[in-house]
């Protein structure tokens, strides 16, 4: 089956399947009605959203399609070729993406665009590649697919950045297939700021080959409803997954975050830290999956989900799993929901800082923490800056 | 006017009678040891004298260089001159030790109605005061106290202490936890830092601390109140005899 017909096939089980229902196990705590009842358009305008970018390399998408106006892409660094998605064909997309996900039906069916990027063997790339998606048309939908392929020994760094309008209810559905070949390095991020009013889902599945490093930062800050399903897969002996991530939420947003790392071989690392700072009645889901096949020994995983809850009002649910069936195994996980920590706030006040700068203090140090692996400079400081401003908002 | 002064202290911790009537006056450039068995109200004293308000003082009163203790709250006690090094130094992960250092002087200068050192000045103090408690630079770089070992942490205690300059420094069973090179480390900083107008009220479970930092006076504390005073060679005699003759059967 080729793909165009692969896609066909998506859209035809997307209709008869439909979205799912917090019946399934998988979505007890996300009802996803909101979405699943409203008609999206597939309605197209200009954007007049802003946007920074963060370097030479900025790849943007105007309310779902590439925009070579706003986008600068030109004198790439050899070995590296970044298109549109409809322009240029890989026989590996669409054989990643977890096709049990209903979501990600609905992209392989109707997706219009996405970024295409694909590296050569032993290729080092200084500059980020920014993709930027700008949407502001009021009840449209944009399913944008991307595809990823890091060659043997190259480094690239990738941010995925997400601006809405804060005034439109849209419904963004995106899918992210990366390749990790083996001693690739793929520094990934993605910062979601969509609108208030809007639904964000997105799957981003890894593939690490051996001696390869996949790295992913989520920031999330937007949306009304959404969802991140993160899936690393560890093909390759000596292979690294590094899925961090943050978000911040406040009033009535709901944010969902489903972790699948798979074990495959022997002797792979995988660190998830993920850390959520909730205000007003918001609520956030955390379910973390590791899984170590039976042949995956001397496997050390880590995984922990921290939460902190600014008032009596949020909920979080967060579901660390382990499902191990190698013995050679080292993994831990740990949640935990609290409060700002009193006797650290008395530690400071003893130290002359007051309790006010005390509480924004070890707010910001919550959240700091996952930022400690953030390699990238400029994305570091990006988040530092929005993360600060949030943090403002909230307790103002 | 003593630098402080702690009359008839009573506290409670969650409805507990901890302190019974406390009577203690320290003055600058001396340093006052206070030891006694577990339970007897030492760490409780030093929490009061700081401001936890998880430790509640019921009656008494103390004057800390003039000014009212009831009426500054733990921040500000600490801008006037009363560093607490703790006994358990809280690890906060996501805030390098030199930024929460920098917070910690400028929040001090800010209160005196001083100007705000900016970064060059902060690390020309830090120079300074790295030739008072030696620190490493990797332990100013990492993240308060977090993954440091029991001596690493108390030797930032101490650099906090030499950075933020008290006027009263009270050290809350710094020797607990301590091998005797990380001891003699945190001695030798205190020792750097006496000086005639500083203070500094030593609490400790055992005599060891005492070779190191020789106290100018020592106090007995059992059951919350101080049973006894004297000079330094009262606490070799504790070392000998031990807290039984004054803790009864309730003693270790």
């Amino acid at each position: 089956m080729d793909f165009n017909q692969q896609r066909e096939q998506a859209a035809a089980d997307f209709k008869e399947r439909g979205f799912p229902t917090t019946k399934e196990e998988l979505w007890r705590f996300t009802n996803v009605s909101p979405v699943a009842d409203k008609e999206f358009s597939d309605e197209w305008k200009a954007s007049n959203l802003d946007y920074q970018p963060l370097g030479k390399i900025c790849v943007v998408f105007e309310n779902g399609k590439l925009s070579l106006e706003k986008s600068s892409f030109d004198n790439l660094p050899q070995g590296v070729c970044i298109g549109s998605i409809m322009d240029l064909v890989d026989p590996r997309i669409g054989t990643l993406a977890d096709t049990q996900s209903a979501f990600v039906a609905a992209n392989t069916g109707y997706f219009s665009d996405g970024a295409f990027i694909e590296v050569a063997d032993d290729v080092e790339v200084d500059e980020p590649i920014h993709l930027v998606y700008l949407a502001d048309v009021d009840g449209a939908a944009f399913h944008t697919r991307n595809f990823v392929s890091c060659g043997k020994n190259s480094k690239i760094t990738v941010v995925e950045e997400y601006i809405g309008s804060e005034e439109s209810t849209y419904w963004t559905n995106s899918v992210t297939e990366v390749f990790v070949a083996d001693g690739g390095d793929v520094d990934h991020y993605k910062i979601q700021l969509e609108g208030k009013a809007s639904y964000h889902f997105q799957t981003l599945e890894g593939h690490v080959g051996a001696d390869a490093v996949f790295s992913n930062h989520t920031v999330t800050l937007g949306s009304v409803l959404g969802r991140n399903d993160i899936r690393g897969k560890l093909m390759g002996e000596g292979g690294l997954a590094i899925c961090n991530g943050l978000y911040l939420l406040n009033e009535k947003q709901h944010f969902d975050t489903h972790m699948f790392m798979d074990h495959a071989v022997p002797k792979c690392n995988s660190h998830e830290l993920y850390k959520g700072i909730l205000d007003d009645k918001s609520r956030a889901v955390f379910c973390g999956r590791i899984l170590v096949q039976k042949d995956a020994q001397v496997t050390d995983a880590i995984q922990s989900n921290k939460n902190l809850l600014l008032k009596r009002g949020p909920k979080v649910h967060s579901m660390p799993q382990l499902e191990i069936y190698a013995d050679d195994v080292k993994c831990t996980h740990g949640a935990t929901i609290g409060e700002l920590d009193e006797v650290a706030l008395f530690y400071l006040q003893t130290r002359g800082i007051d309790p006010v700068a005390g509480h924004a203090m070890l707010t910001f140090a919550f959240a700091n923490e996952v930022l400690d692996e953030v390699k990238n400079k400029a994305v570091k400081s990006k988040i530092e800056r929005l993360v600060n401003a949030w943090l403002e908002r909230v307790t103002a | 006017m003593a630098l402080l002064d702690i009359k008839n202290l009573h506290a409670n911790v969650a409805g507990n009678k901890i302190l019974k009537g406390i009577n203690l006056s320290i003055n600058a450039g001396e340093v006052h040891a206070i030891m006694g068995p577990n339970g007897s109200g030492k760490s409780t004293l030093s929490n009061v004298l700081a401001g936890n308000e998880v430790y509640e003082k019921t009656e008494g009163e103390l004057l800390f260089d003039g000014q009212n203790l009831d009426d500054l709250a733990a921040h500000e006690r600490a801008c006037a001159g009363l560093f607490l090094a703790f006994q358990y130094p809280v690890e906060i992960p996501g805030i390098s030790n030199m930024y929460f250092l920098k917070a910690a002087v400028n929040a001090g200068r800010k209160h005196r109605g001083e100007e705000q050192l900016d970064a060059m000045d902060f690390l020309d103090l830090i120079e300074d005061k790295k030739k008072v408690v030696q620190i490493r630079n990797d332990l100013l770089e990492r993240a308060v106290n977090s993954g440091f070992s029991g001596g690493e942490k108390k030797r930032n205690e101490i650099f906090q202490m030499a950075m933020l300059e008290p006027k009263l420094g009270i050290l809350d069973e710094t020797d607990s936890g301590l091998d005797i090179d990380a001891l003699r480390v945190v001695a030798d900083g205190v020792n750097a830092l006496r000086s005639p107008d500083r203070g500094f009220l030593v609490i400790t479970h055992y005599q060891r601390l005492l070779d190191y930092i020789v106290p100018d006076f020592v106090h007995v504390m059992v059951h919350g109140q101080i049973v006894k005073s004297g000079g330094k060679e009262l606490a070799l005699e504790l070392e000998n005899d031990g807290y039984a003759s004054w803790a009864g059967e309730e003693g270790p």
